[in-house]
């Protein structure tokens, strides 16, 4: 049987979280990892750029407002990626919150360590 | 928490989407110059269209500059789709007025990434720019003076004729 351990949650750093899910950071594997829609996935810097690209490229608007009889499900592929989410239109505005806040939390990131501890130090 | 997106690539995403912007138009511009130099071939205007073969050259090299600055930077540059590319023109005259007006919009963009540059303080990629700016200088100098050429030497008679022949010679020197 394949043992499967996950780095202690230590070295983990919460990005950003709402009531769906969260991000945290790992810092020692410079990634970030996803906690949404039941699973954690892990992100390298490539990769969280493609989901960010791929949710924010969700027209939602048209979504909503289309009547065509198909389900409210949009697949999200990742290229060269393990992680794949089928996510209903809820979830879709949910996870891009989710990435809006994260980018906006690492945006402010870079700031502090723009001005103060690339300064500093 | 570690810095991360910073270790990875040198470019704001703002900035990086403005490059890729800026990479698409240089493309476009190449393609534009390339179909300016299709429609004076056509009409018999050789030398114009060996002006505008080598304009599309530069705009393409400009376009690789761009396009290996944001690679070098550890961004992702992309590579663009170009479409609608005028492919007829009302007049000898007006190929060179689009020609200024071109260069004009491409300057202007420039300047649109400094300003952004600037107020990031992103003074590695506004050192990259100046580049441009000097290139500008002389793209904008060399077609205000072939529309000149327009005027100076007029249309009538062998005009035509005589511009064609003069537009290959703009050179364009500091002092």
């Amino acid at each position: 049987m394949q043992n499967l351990t996950i780095q202690s949650s230590v070295d983990f750093v919460e990005v950003f979280s709402t009531k769906a899910g969260a991000i945290y950071q790992s810092d020692l594997e410079n990634c970030w990892y996803v906690d949404f829609a039941g699973k954690l996935a892990r992100f390298d810097y490539r990769n969280i750029l493609k989901l960010k690209k791929a949710v924010y490229h969700i027209d939602i608007e048209d979504l909503l407002l289309n009547n065509t009889k198909s389900p409210d499900v949009e697949i999200l592929f990742i290229c060269a990626c393990d992680h794949c989410y089928v996510l209903s239109l809820i979830e879709i505005i949910a996870l891009k919150e989710l990435l809006q806040g994260t980018f906006v939390m690492l945006e402010l990131n870079h700031i502090i360590y723009d001005r103060l501890h690339r300064i500093i130090s | 928490m570690k810095d991360i997106m910073r270790v990875k690539c040198l470019l704001s995403s703002d900035v990086e989407t403005l490059i890729n912007q800026q990479i698409k138009k240089e493309a476009h511009s190449s393609a534009i110059y390339l179909s300016m130099a299709s429609w004076c071939n056509r009409n018999g205007y050789d030398g114009s269209a060996d002006y505008f073969f080598a304009q599309a050259e530069e705009e393409r090299l400009h376009q690789l500059k761009f396009f290996k600055y944001v690679l070098d930077m550890g961004g992702n540059a992309v590579s663009p789709e170009i479409t609608q590319v005028k492919a007829e023109y009302n007049s000898f005259r007006e190929v060179f007025e689009e020609a200024l007006e071109q260069e004009i919009s491409v300057t202007q963009s420039i300047k649109n990434i400094a300003a952004r540059c600037h107020k990031e303080q992103d003074f590695v990629t506004l050192e990259f720019l100046n580049w441009f700016f000097k290139e500008q200088r002389e793209e904008e100098y060399k077609a205000r003076r072939a529309v000149e050429l327009f005027d100076v030497i007029g249309e009538e008679g062998t005009g035509r004729w005589q511009i064609d022949k003069h537009v290959g010679q703009i050179t364009y020197s500091e002092a």
